[in-house]
């Protein structure tokens, strides 16, 4: 299965020629927590047999989380609704929803707030018709907690080892995130989100092979590709994964949501853009050793770094 | 330039409630539902009046589960600077107003083995919602309440009525007195709640912080006077000892992008804390919405993108 070759909805991550840590969020222009993209049917098949063959892997929930799951339903289909109208429809009567989403010819019908009246939990339910992981941080007191989550597509993290975790704690591996106290500043961020006015960040890194689903705990299968990479196959082999990091209060339980949309395209297809290639060769160059050891990009990042070269010097040529 | 999030609302309906006290019904311009909200959430309410737009902070008093409107409580203050007073005197039943998104800066502790609430006057409305959640949730909570006398006390018949075993009355016409000893009576475990004037708020957290309450255990709410931002220009000397003005209409970060010093920045409107700047030397005044009044007051750093100086210089250690 392919899962590159959508450069028309590849959200390209950079806009300097030096790449640092940084809470680099700006409010949305377009306060949707979810976007449908041409791989949809097949995202919804990958996610499904993920969560049905690893529920403890792939979902999460602490008892508390009710009302936000909830929440967090009631947002991503009135998202679902007004963005997608043609593909998603939802009947209000009272307390008795009907869903239908039209892609997967599926019409779902439960009464809101009532647990029982669905075979899952409601983040389960909404999670098995968008591309996006769910996460719910719960504000308790001073700070945020994993109290919740769906996890297909993580970029080499464990949901079941985060679930209940300050938000400080499951930062803490980032290398320097807690030096440069900018595990405090991001937290104090979060902490004032405010309902209605949703955030957004792009986060990158580089992956040896297209596998969506590179947990922690699977690492053993796709972290060996690291160490095929050369600067002859680097281009079809590795990918930049690009993560559509969302941020969104919930009101009704104070809590936030952050979804995240993962994105993959090829080094190849990166190389149509000149403009790309310089720059990312740019970045790849200056990036501190830090932060390419935790990228996971050691192993290879001098064949990248070679292939990226020939492409600059093709372009210089032509 | 800042963010205000809207929601456009009708007032539906004016009860007067007291003497001086009149509450005062919302519903939803766009017919689509008003957001859900947690107990103790506020709406930032925007009145356009004859001498120029007056931006006042009302705690919702209606059910945080209700979304087909929203009440506040308005005391007319005799010091009004306007705020109260339009609302008495100026605001009819199908006037239209913007409203900001529900936000609460004086929610529930989740950890509280039990509630205490202590209200003087029209410090009662955060309290109303906070109330509600609790019952829902089939948690303990205790509310003493001081007034006037029982004739201006506002949602009085309602209290007695809903929470008749856990309401306090001080009625001063009375000779009854609400005492900071009542602090003593609560057991380990409790998180206590202050809401009125300054002085009363003061004196009960002096009083609980003497008796040993834990500072997390203490929460109170202000309602602070939106700032007036004076724009005055004023001057940078950066590490390389270049000095650069700020004029009154730009901001410190753009006038450092424009002279080439590149420092990280995101959402330009104070609430990330991307482009923050350590200071070595002299007045910052912040109008962020991201350090806090501790980090503010340390006056060792600035977010270059809405702070400025207010004195001759400020050194900066870029």
């Amino acid at each position: 299965m392919k899962w590159t070759g959508d450069l028309a909805h590849f959200p390209y991550p950079f806009k300097d020629s030096t790449y640092r840590y940084s809470n680099n969020s700006i409010p949305m222009k377009q306060p949707l927590s979810i976007e449908v993209t041409p791989s949809y049917k097949k995202e919804m098949l990958l996610k499904r047999k993920l969560l049905s063959d690893h529920p403890e892997r792939c979902y999460q929930s602490l008892l508390h989380s009710m009302t936000g799951q909830w929440e967090i339903v009631e947002l991503v289909i009135d998202h679902l609704v007004s963005k997608y109208p043609q593909d998603f429809s939802v009947k209000k009567e009272n307390n008795s929803w009907i869903f239908t989403n039209k892609i997967l010819d599926e019409k779902i019908e439960f009464i809101f707030g009532e647990k029982n009246s669905l075979p899952c939990e409601p983040l389960f339910f909404i999670s098995q018709h968008v591309q996006e992981d769910l996460i719910y941080m719960r504000q308790r007191d001073d700070n945020l907690y994993l109290d919740a989550g769906q996890l297909c597509f993580p970029a080499n993290w464990s949901l079941a080892f985060n679930i209940g975790m300050k938000f400080k704690s499951i930062h803490h591996p980032i290398p320097g995130f807690k030096e440069e106290g900018l595990d405090q500043r991001i937290l104090q961020f979060l902490m004032r989100l405010e309902a209605g006015t949703p955030w957004e960040r792009l986060n990158w890194s580089l992956m040896a092979g297209d596998r969506l689903d590179t947990s922690l705990e699977t690492f053993d299968q796709w972290g060996r590709l690291r160490k095929q990479v050369t600067s002859e196959n680097a281009g079809e082999l590795v990918h930049i994964r690009v993560e559509v990091q969302k941020l969104f209060r919930l009101p009704r339980t104070n809590s936030i949501l952050f979804s995240i949309h993962t994105h993959l395209l090829a080094l190849e297809q990166l190389a149509t853009n000149s403009e790309w290639v310089q720059q990312f060769y740019e970045i790849l160059s200056e990036l501190p050793a830090h932060i390419i050891e935790y990228k996971g990009i050691s192993n290879y990042k001098k064949a990248v770094l070679e292939y990226l070269e020939k492409q600059l010097q093709q372009v210089k040529t032509l | 330039m800042s963010i205000e999030p809207t929601l456009f609302v009708r007032i539906t309906s004016i009860e007067k409630i007291t003497k001086q006290v009149k509450k005062f019904t919302m519903s939803s311009e766009t017919g689509k539902g008003l957001p859900k909200f947690s107990g103790g959430t506020h709406v930032s309410t925007y009145l356009k009046t004859r001498s120029g737009l007056i931006v006042r902070q009302y705690s919702l008093v209606s059910h945080p589960d209700d979304s087909t409107k929203y009440e506040i409580a308005v005391r007319l203050s005799e010091d009004s600077k306007g705020g109260s007073f339009y609302w008495h005197q100026e605001m009819k039943v199908g006037d239209r107003l913007q409203i900001s998104s529900p936000r609460n800066h004086f929610y529930l502790s989740f950890k509280a083995k039990h509630h205490v609430f202590y209200a003087a006057g029209i410090g009662i409305t955060p309290f109303l919602s906070m109330m509600q959640d609790l019952s829902a949730k089939g948690q303990t909570f205790e509310l003493h309440y001081a007034s006037k006398s029982e004739d201006s006390c506002a949602f009085h018949p309602y209290i007695k009525k809903h929470y008749p075993i856990q309401s306090h009355f001080y009625f001063s016409d009375q000779q009854q007195r609400l005492q900071i000893t009542s602090l003593e009576n609560h057991p380990i475990g409790t998180h206590v709640y202050f809401c009125g004037p300054e002085g009363f708020i003061e004196q009960f957290r002096i009083a609980a912080g003497k008796l040993g309450y834990p500072e997390s255990s203490v929460h109170y709410e202000r309602f602070l006077p939106t700032q007036n931002k004076a724009m005055k220009a004023f001057k940078v000397i950066l590490q390389n000892g270049s000095e650069l003005i700020v004029e009154e209409k730009q901001t410190l970060l753009e006038v450092l992008l424009a002279n080439g010093t590149y420092i990280p920045y995101s959402c330009r409107v104070g609430r990330c804390g991307t482009c923050e700047i350590p200071v070595a030397e002299g007045k910052i005044e912040h109008f962020d919405d991201f350090l806090s009044e501790e980090q503010k007051n340390e006056q060792n750093c600035i977010l270059a993108c809405v702070s400025r100086g207010c004195s001759d210089k400020l050194v900066l250690k870029i």
